[in-house]
């Protein structure tokens, strides 16, 4: 017992000492002897309710049995968990869950892989004695989302479904009807589900009573190869396992220990993988070519042949290359190397949405040169301060880690962001700003902190800009209330150590950035130890930043000798009629552009557009050469989360017809031109970029922890982004459009990507305008009735939804409805698009 | 060692005795006479495939049949047990959602094959059944002349067997040849018993 001041305590599990922590569960000390212990109700992630009683352990010196999932260790206990009355208490529990089962295996879906299965199968009786009529909750399946389909009958109460719902995902819109074994988990009323349709609920379900709707009566386990990959839809970047049966793609599912974020994937992980199946007249099978304004399928090797003929003819300074942040780093690496070495071009870009200079600064002020955080590090934070973006919606695993990580260690999280959001819920104080204004914010912050510990900021002399301004405007300048801003600071201060979870938002308003750096400083000059995680929306962001894809950095965030041109700067240029080339690998430049209009105008001025995609988007359809693509699960390659963690993808299924995996058609334009420019296999790009790219110098491409590699800390420094002007949002009254338009991504959809898949579209029918309690009221509109929107040069109808505690003036409508695409209210320059709406 | 032990046969001179057999062909008299004999008894092969059949009896294990219930639903589930359970990995099922009542339950199957050139009718599919939906039949004529012919699918296992499941079996009975597009088949007809003595 001369433990306790250690905070260690020693105990024997079946006769073998072991030593852990204070406060650890007899179940995970047990487990971490060896000795597995069988549970249904504990999951890690969730808090615990020892409901099951599978877990019982017999402690010496104690009559009763206990339950291991709930009781934590003490000093000098005896526990034994195979003895004779444990054994007989498992299947007598067993025996008990049995005796209220539907036992229909042979139509389940989880058999096979159903834990309730095993657990009899391994420990259980082999007779029931129970012999009266089971209680059925209903005969028929019902539906309870396009995703999910429930079967109560098979419940074995174990509240994972419930607890999951209310504790990651926050949606709590599950509960418990019903006591005893009349108890049924499931929606209000059985009615149909309005919530984040990410399927946890099925995903814990430990038997077979939350279902896939889509794998419905597809497959059994066995009959499955999957591979593993990671989600292309978010930077969250979570891992998970693609799995096919017959050449189509039938789920993708997230296994606890494969990857950091062990079961949790959102609608979109979850549910999004059939664009691996949407073949058709949508997937583009053979390169094309524009003749008369039509397509004709033309051969690769034509296709070569005209690429490089173009691409050697014109100027260097009139050529340019925009890849997406979706592709490999591999890809993106070899792409840069394309337009640079190849090309002798420094006009390469990897986003349509946010200039060049902008995303310097971010990643600079953010610190992503820096080396990888985990975001289990960041949730160590006593503080973890959530600001400029919509995590709840854009993230959606990020927000589930914060959520339970922070409910179960009371945390305290603090949120700032334009709209109301899920998090709102289990943060401490979340208050809202005005759209554009989070430099205003900084600024108020650091001013008060400022003003309470003049002596120890005065080394920071950018805060001189300050000078003049008081808390009181800034306060009113970004529309938060003076105490309540004070408030926030004063939570920032009293903790020794704070995590800030920083969104696009400062990137998409362009603003903000110098204001965060100046709030980073002053908390690590007050002593705070001070992580920030940037949260981005495209899968592999971080990574096309750190290969390099970028008008004024090159691989591992080197100086570039000559600064080139980033989108807008390229379509500026083209615009004049002084682009000869473009080269657009896997990115929507039409529909992404904030300004639609003059993204297509100057296209069309391109003298030769290549488009690179696996279907036709509108940018491809502007093309005078299109070339075939490959979808994430048809490559190999690694993706760099925005946590800076590289994960390795594999292939599971290949392309279809003449298509090809992008790497290898970057590959064979470098080759038409400049012979031997590579290999191109993912194995020797990722070799080329440990050598190139400090920050991966150690990295394994493939095998290695299943939670992936994070990055390190890079050799050089970033340099030119110190100081950067920022522009104030104009946010001047205009009466005619009374209403600020906050663009962004869909909590169901990312990128144009999403657009393709089936399932996720069915879950978002229609186009939706987001507004909130205080304009309904204004306009006497309610959920789910079509408006009509308009800007200053587009106007079009939207099905209205309303959102609780978002500010009166702030409107919302996600960039991923192509024929209602919001980058149409932007007009170039327009920052906060303002728009009136008409019921 | 062992003394190889030959024994020599001596053979006698043929005599007058033999002369005289030889010259009337009494050996061969006395050989066809068997033949005639037996010509003219009752004969003791089944005349298959032209008149006769055998059937077997219900544990034989033939080709598979897929059954229905007393309503006329599918048995079969699509649970893939029958697959799982296969060693020749002989059978194919893709299951999917039907709730028109087609089915003993809204899970049937969309594909059920059977390669009947691989299997070799251990009969571990009608096991493995949780639903006796699956049984191996009394069909013992698999002979084709293309391979895939051999490929059942659900619709010919759904038809009915040429011998129903209550029947004894064990017995002959009269049949009939047919040649047909698909091959041949004898026709059984089960009620026409042939007694054997
Ligand atoms: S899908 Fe997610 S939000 Fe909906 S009920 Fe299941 S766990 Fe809850
Ligand atoms: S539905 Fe599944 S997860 Fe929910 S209580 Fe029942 S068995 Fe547990
Ligand atoms: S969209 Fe983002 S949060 Fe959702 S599963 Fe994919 S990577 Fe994870
Ligand atoms: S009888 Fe045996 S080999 Fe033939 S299908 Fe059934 S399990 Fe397979
Ligand atoms: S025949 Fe029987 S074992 Fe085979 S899939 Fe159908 S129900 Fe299952
Ligand atoms: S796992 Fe311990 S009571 Fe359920």
């Amino acid at each position: 017992m001369g433990d306790r001041e250690t905070g260690v305590v020693t105990l024997k599990v079946n006769g073998k000492e072991i030593t852990v922590r204070e406060g650890t569960l007899i179940l995970d000390a047990a487990r971490e002897a060896g000795c597995h212990i069988p549970t249904f109700c504990y999951q890690a992630t969730l808090s615990g309710v020892g409901s099951c009683r599978m877990c019982l352990v017999e402690i010496e010196g104690q009559r009763k049995l206990q339950p291991s999932c709930v009781t934590p260790v003490m000093s000098g206990m005896e526990v034994k968990t195979e003895s004779e009355s444990v054994i007989s208490a498992r299947q007598a529990m067993l025996e008990f869950l049995l005796s209220n089962h539907a036992l229909d295996c042979p139509v389940c879906d989880k058999g096979g892989e159903c834990e309730l299965q095993n657990m009899v199968y391994t420990y259980g009786p082999r007779k029931g004695r129970y012999a009266e009529v089971k209680i059925r909750h209903h005969e028929k399946d019902y539906v309870l989302s396009p995703v999910i389909v429930k079967n109560s009958n098979r419940c074995v109460q174990c509240m994972r479904c419930v607890r999951v719902c209310g504790e990651v995902v926050g949606r709590g819109v599950l509960g418990a009807i019903g006591r005893g074994a009349h108890q049924e988990e499931t929606s209000f009323l059985r009615s149909y589900l309005d919530c984040d349709h990410d399927g946890m609920c099925i995903e814990v379900c430990p038997v077979g009573c939350f279902m896939r709707r889509p794998y419905r009566y597809r497959a059994r386990p066995w009959d499955l190869r999957g591979s593993r990959t990671v989600c292309p839809y978010c930077a969250t970047g979570c891992r998970m396992t693609i799995e096919e049966r017959d050449g189509e793609v039938v789920r993708s599912i997230a296994r606890e220990g494969e990857g950091f974020n062990d079961k949790m994937l959102c609608a979109r992980g979850r549910f999004g993988y059939d664009i691996l199946n949407s073949g058709g007249e949508e997937r583009l099978t053979t390169p094309l070519i524009k003749k008369n304004g039509m397509f004709e399928p033309v051969s690769w090797e034509k296709a070569l042949s005209i690429i490089r003929e173009q691409f050697t003819k014109a100027d260097p300074r009139r050529l340019g290359g925009i890849a997406s942040a979706a592709l490999t780093n591999e890809e993106l690496y070899l792409f840069q190397r394309l337009v640079r070495e190849v090309l002798g071009s420094g006009n390469i870009d990897s986003t349509s949405r946010w200039d060049a200079a902008t995303t310097g600064a971010f990643i600079f002020a953010t610190g992503i040169t820096g080396g990888g955080v985990s975001i289990y590090d960041c949730m160590e934070a006593e503080t973890v301060f959530v600001v400029g973006g919509q995590v709840s919606e854009e993230n959606p695993v990020t927000d589930y880690i914060i959520r339970y990580v922070s409910d179960s260690s009371r945390k305290s999280v603090l949120v700032a962001s334009t709209r109301a959001m899920k998090l709102d819920t289990s943060a401490e104080l979340s208050l809202r700003h005005l759209p554009g204004r989070l430099g205003a914010l900084f600024n108020g912050l650091v001013l008060t902190l400022y003003e309470d510990n003049q002596e120890r900021l005065e080394g920071i002399k950018e805060i001189g800009v300050l000078k003049g301004r008081t808390v009181t405007d800034l306060a009113a300048e970004c529309g938060v209330s003076e105490a309540d801003l004070r408030a926030l600071c004063a939570r920032l201060e009293s903790s020794g150590s704070i995590s800030m979870v920083v969104g696009t938002d400062l990137l998409r308003f362009r603003e903000g950035i110098s204001g965060l750096r100046l709030l980073g400083d002053a908390l690590r000059a007050l002593g705070k130890v001070l992580k920030i995680l940037p949260v981005l929306d495209r899968c592999n962001q971080r990574g096309a930043w750190d290969m390099g894809v970028h008008p004024l950095f090159g691989p591992d965030y080197r100086k570039v000798e000559r600064a080139g041109l980033g989108c807008d700067g390229m379509l500026d240029q083209a615009m004049d009629g002084a682009m000869d080339a473009l080269y657009v690998v896997g990115e929507d430049v039409v529909n992404m552009y904030p300004d639609r209009t003059f993204a297509e105008e100057a296209l069309s001025r391109v003298g030769f557009l290549v488009v690179q995609d696996v279907s036709l988007t509108d940018t491809a359809r502007m093309a005078h050469l299109v070339l075939p693509g490959a979808y994430p699960g048809e490559k190999e390659g690694t993706f760099t989360n925005q946590e800076g963690r590289v994960q390795h993808i594999s292939r599971l299924l290949e392309p279809p017809g003449q298509a090809r995996v992008d790497l290898e058609i970057i590959e064979a334009v470098g080759s038409s031109i400049v012979h031997g420019f590579s290999d191109g296999t993912p194995q020797t790009v990722f070799d080329e970029i440990r050598r190139e790219v400090s920050m991966y110098r150690d990295a394994a491409f493939s095998g290695g922890s299943p939670d992936g590699w994070l990055v390190k800390k890079s050799a050089r420094r970033l340099e030119g982004f110190e100081l950067i002007e920022e522009k104030k949002v104009s946010l001047d009254a205009d009466p005619e459009h009374p209403y600020f338009l906050v663009t962004g991504n869909h909590i169901f959809l990312s990128g144009s990507l999403s657009r393709r898949s089936g399932i996720l579209n069915e879950l978002v029918r229609e186009a939706v305008v987001e507004i909130s309690e205080e304009a309904a009221g204004e306009l006497g509109v309610i959920d789910g009735q079509t408006v009509s929107v308009s800007g200053r040069g587009f106007d079009a109808t939207y099905s209205v939804r309303i959102r609780k505690g978002t500010p009166r003036e702030v409107v919302f409508i996600a960039e991923n409805f192509e024929d209602k695409a919001a980058n149409r209210f932007y007009k170039r320059g327009d920052v906060v698009p303002r728009v009136k709406i008409t019921a | 060692m062992n003394e190889k032990k030959v024994k020599i046969v001596k053979r006698d001179t043929p005599g007058a005795l033999d002369l005289a057999k030889k010259t009337v062909f009494l050996d061969f008299i006395k050989g066809l006479s068997i033949t005639l004999r037996y010509n003219l008894s009752r004969s003791i092969t089944i005349r298959y495939p032209d008149e006769e059949k055998w059937i077997p009896y219900p544990r034989f294990r033939g080709a598979h049949t897929l059954n229905r219930d007393e309503e006329g639903r599918e048995l079969c589930v699509a649970c893939e047990l029958c697959v799982k359970a296969c060693p020749t990995n002989c059978i194919t099922v893709v299951p999917m959602e039907d709730d028109t009542g087609k089915g003993i339950a809204d899970r049937v199957a969309k594909v059920w094959e059977v390669d009947l050139a691989r299997c070799f009718f251990c009969g571990y599919c009608e096991d493995a059944c949780p639903t006796t939906a699956v049984r191996l039949g009394r069909d013992y004529e698999l002979a084709c002349f293309e391979l895939d012919k051999a490929r059942k699918t659900k619709e010919e296992l759904l038809k009915p067997q040429s011998v129903p499941e209550d029947f004894e079996g064990g017995i002959i009975v009269q049949a009939k040849l047919q040649r047909t597009k698909s091959g041949i088949k004898v026709k059984p007809n089960l009620w026409k018993k042939k007694e054997k003595k």
